[in-house]
């Protein structure tokens, strides 16, 4: 219905930036979930506080502490590794893991880790897929057909396995490209993965894009004169991908996020004792029944951040385009 | 169900009426069918190759070795008895020459009659396959010679046979007292002369046993099913009929199958986040838990930073908390500070703990004095592991210990199927780590080659830490050439102490395992559990 009202909205003149935030800013339900997403960032960005008024850090082990609660002594984790539940107060908040790690500090930290990576990997992704899309739309030729067909075999390998791949090989000797260098252990790892990975989603319609503004002639009008090929890249065709890149980033954000979560369970992407909420639902795996909170706490951070993105990135495309379709992930 | 009816009263009532059982003792039943579940399919099933716990459990059972272990529980289980040989080895005074001679009448499973030649037969296979415990026998006179020729069908000149007379003499190239517990390794068992050189894990060789192998299908499941005919010395025969054998990769779905009664056996313990409810509703009844011979350790390697330092080594020893430990392994962990299990000649409870009560919280402050002193902090160390939840476990706590005195530590976590071949390649550089061994025989050997000088090589080194101590290496060596393990026992429990007071290694614990069966199983007169090889399949019968 929304779509429906801004479609026959009449032309007012206005900048189009701001008509697309006046449009997004009516959008309710989006900016609900951009402020729930807003929150989650910043709660991460607290977590050295929270882990300072609990008194842990997020790879401290408390496996043979105790914990008065209600004035009874408790095991943080009893003989058979069943972790304490939440408590509800400054210590173990959210209860504790199989280590004795207390789950609310290493949840915090672990939103920092999967953001970071979200957020940095989606980055690179912007930035390999405008590269991508640019040369082989503009320059198409040889150029086009090396890129496309290279396009085209990383969105047929199944994403999960190709990073499992990478991550796996990477995770004990490392990346070294000539003069970059980076341990295995380290969180650039998974963020270079999904990156890759993620720039084909936006490469090809970008590539698309460029192939129909090319021909038209604003940009023309540059060549004539004299305009080199980098100059019109750059400064003309470049402008006009924002929009699309700025409808594209909520929802590569997210689907970089469930990739990393998907990569830590599966122990290919963030290394211990680094949290992420991955690998916190895949420590959890083996104590499910007896303490489901080590699942279901990161879980429902995961599942809320994603949706808070997807919400959030429709009604940025909503504002933006509102009758352009966009799709991530298969 | 089968019930035994006992006295001609009771034989009259029987042959009137099938299933009137209502006089008579009740008895454990000899005969019926259980099914048992493995984690993971075993290594192999052909005697020459089959290394793990899964495998061995099932295969002592199957082909009895020259020599064997009692079928007892507890230390009476560690004695080496006669198993195909008539006694135990005649051993010449320079420990050199073993002379063995097979029982009379011996036969296969189908019906072959067992040869002397069929050992030297079986010892070419081992060799000639790469088994994991070729080293044993490479000790043989002509061993290296017979590899080096190229010949399968070569000479092993240390070996003589007498198929006439069942004689069989080998001479060692050098005395090895532990060779007795070699020749009672189902490594050692015989099988028939023809049998192929290449692994036979599809078709496993017939062997001398209470069981034979049957229905093999690899990574499935296969069955142990009662060998007719066999009858050799005090062997136990086969009390039930079949063993079927199946692979649930699924502990949670073992346990919960176990419960219901679908499932008769588990090798493996109860799933973690299932073990506490087992233990309160069926301990005592149906489940049982048991400290096997093994020993649980952090591996510090000498030729690193910073453990080259004895201070920091003694400094993580002060600071190691085995209550820790012991939920890490979901209280299926005996913490003890000694290297070498209990069970075994030499060992000797080191009390009190040279670092402290394992029952007590550790001495940090001590730990992080040490540290200090060494000008070691700060320093980076990292800890491997493996992805299996106690490995795991233990990794990132031992690398937290670590940060806690001073240094910076952070587990690497590698997948478990090539992390013994990963911390024991020298490129690696492996600072510190998790490790565990089970014993191959039951003999304070067995777990000392891992600290023995010796066993340090660039790659698939078994020595992790390195260690080279002198003092170790000659008391080692002294003792292992007595084959009397009884009679070095003294030397055995001066090298577990020396690891200790020269913090060359972390030793924290013995593994539990358990035992849990259905209600079918008569838990309380046939679940018998040895000490060399778990389970002992012969005592299993039905109520």
């Amino acid at each position: 219905m929304d779509e429906a009202r801004h479609a026959l909205e009449p032309a007012t003149g206005d900048d189009p930036w701001r008509l697309a935030l006046r449009r997004l800013r009516a959008n309710r339900v989006a900016i609900g979930f951009g402020a729930l997403f807003a929150v989650l960032l910043a709660l991460s960005l607290a977590a050295p506080l929270w882990a300072h008024v609990a008194g842990t850090t997020p790879s401290r082990n408390h496996l043979a502490d105790t914990i008065v609660i209600d004035g009874q002594r408790r095991d943080v984790v009893t003989e058979d590794r069943v972790p304490i539940g939440p408590t509800w107060r400054a210590k173990y908040f959210l209860g504790a893991d199989g280590n004795g790690r207390d789950v609310a500090v290493r949840l915090l930290y672990g939103a920092r880790n999967s953001l970071f990576i979200g957020i940095t990997a989606t980055l690179i992704s912007v930035l390999l897929a405008v590269m991508l899309g640019l040369l082989a739309g503009y320059l198409r030729g040889w150029v086009d057909a090396v890129v496309s067909r290279a396009l085209d075999v990383v969105w047929a390998f199944p994403v999960l396995l190709l990073g499992i791949a990478l991550g796996v090989a990477l995770a004990r000797d490392g990346l070294r490209l000539g003069p970059l260098s980076i341990s295995g252990g380290s969180k650039w790892i998974p963020t270079l993965i999904i990156g890759v990975v993620g720039a084909v989603y936006l490469a090809r319609p970008l590539r698309g894009l460029v192939l129909s503004l090319r021909e038209q002639d604003f940009v023309e009008a540059a060549r004539a004169q004299g305009a080199g090929p980098l100059r019109i890249m750059l400064g003309e065709l470049l402008p006009n991908l924002a929009s699309t890149i700025l409808v594209f980033v909520p929802l590569l954000v997210a689907n970089a996020i469930l990739l990393e979560g998907a990569l830590s369970f599966l122990g290919a992407g963030v290394r211990p004792p680094d949290p992420s909420w991955g690998t916190m639902i895949g420590d959890g795996v083996a104590l499910l029944t007896s303490a489901p909170h080590l699942m279901i706490v990161p879980g429902v951070m995961l599942v809320a951040t994603v949706l808070a993105l997807n919400v959030l990135g429709d009604g940025v495309r909503a504002a933006l385009d509102p009758r352009a379709k966009v799709r991530v992930g298969r | 169900m089968h019930w035994t009816l006992r006295g001609p009263a009771c034989a009259l009532v029987a042959s009137i009426a099938v299933g009137l059982a209502a006089c008579g003792e009740r008895e454990q039943n000899n005969s019926g069918e259980i099914r048992a579940a493995v984690t993971s399919f075993p290594d192999s099933l052909d005697p020459a190759l089959a290394y793990t716990g899964e495998a061995l459990q099932a295969l002592w059972v199957v082909y009895t070795p020259l020599l064997s272990y009692a079928h007892a529980e507890g230390v009476a289980g560690t004695q080496i008895v006669p198993g195909l040989a008539r006694a135990l080895p005649k051993i010449s005074a320079d420990g050199k020459t073993y002379r063995l001679r097979l029982r009379k009448g011996l036969k296969y499973s189908d019906g072959r009659a067992v040869k002397a030649s069929d050992f030297e037969h079986s010892v070419k296979r081992i060799l000639n396959l790469e088994s994991a415990d070729t080293s044993y026998f490479e000790r043989i006179v002509g061993a290296g010679a017979y590899l080096q020729s190229g010949r399968v069908r070569g000479d092993i000149s240390g070996i003589e046979t007498d198929d006439r007379t069942g004689a069989i003499t080998i001479s060692l190239e050098e005395p090895y007292g532990s060779f007795s517990n070699v020749l009672a390794m189902t490594f050692g068992a015989v099988v028939p002369g023809d049998t192929p050189f290449e692994n036979q894990t599809k078709r496993p060789p017939p062997g001398v046993g209470a069981y034979k192998l049957a229905n093999v299908r690899v990574n499935r499941g296969f069955e142990l099913v009662k060998a007719a005919g066999f009858d050799v010395g005090d062997m136990p025969r086969a009390r039930l009929d079949t063993i079927s054998i199946e692979v649930v990769k699924n502990r949670g779905r073992q346990t919960q199958s176990v419960i219901r009664n679908e499932l008769d056996y588990m090798t493996d313990p109860p799933a973690p986040d299932q073990l506490r409810s087992v233990r309160d509703r069926f301990a005592g009844k149906r489940y049982r838990e048991f400290v096997t011979n093994s020993t649980y350790f952090f591996f510090l390697n000498h030729r690193l930073q910073p453990f080259s330092k004895k201070a920091v080594r003694q400094a993580v020893n002060y600071a190691l908390d085995e209550r820790a430990l012991v939920r890490v392994f979901g209280g299926l962990l005996e913490p003890s500070c000694n290297f070498l299990p209990p069970r075994l000649a030499g060992y000797e409870k080191i009390e009190p703990c040279t670092y402290g009560d394992p029952d007590a919280p550790p001495d940090l402050g001590r730990a992080r004095q040490l540290v200090k002193q060494a000008g070691a902090e700060g320093e980076e160390v990292t800890v491997y592991g493996t992805e299996e939840p106690e490995a795991k476990g233990a990794a990132e706590y031992f690398a937290d210990v670590l940060s806690q005195i001073g240094l910076k530590g952070s587990p690497r976590i590698i997948p478990a199927a090539n992390y013994y071949a990963t911390i024991g390649n020298r490129k690696t550089r492996a600072q510190a780590g998790f490790a565990n061994y089970f014993q191959d025989f039951a003999r304070a050997t067995t777990f000392f080659s891992i600290v023995d000088g010796a066993a340090i090589a660039d790659t698939n080194s078994t020595n992790f830490g390195n260690i080279d101590d002198p003092q170790i290496d000659a008391a080692l060596a002294r003792a292992d050439r007595n084959p009397r393990a009884a009679a070095v026992a003294k030397d055995y429990a001066a090298v577990d102490r020396r690891l200790l007071e020269e913090a060359h290694l972390v030793p924290y614990g013995h593994r539990e395992l358990s035992v849990f069966f259905s209600d079918r199983i008569d838990f309380d007169e046939c679940t018998a559990w040895h000490p060399v090889y778990n389970l002992d399949y012969t005592s299993l019968c039905l109520k």
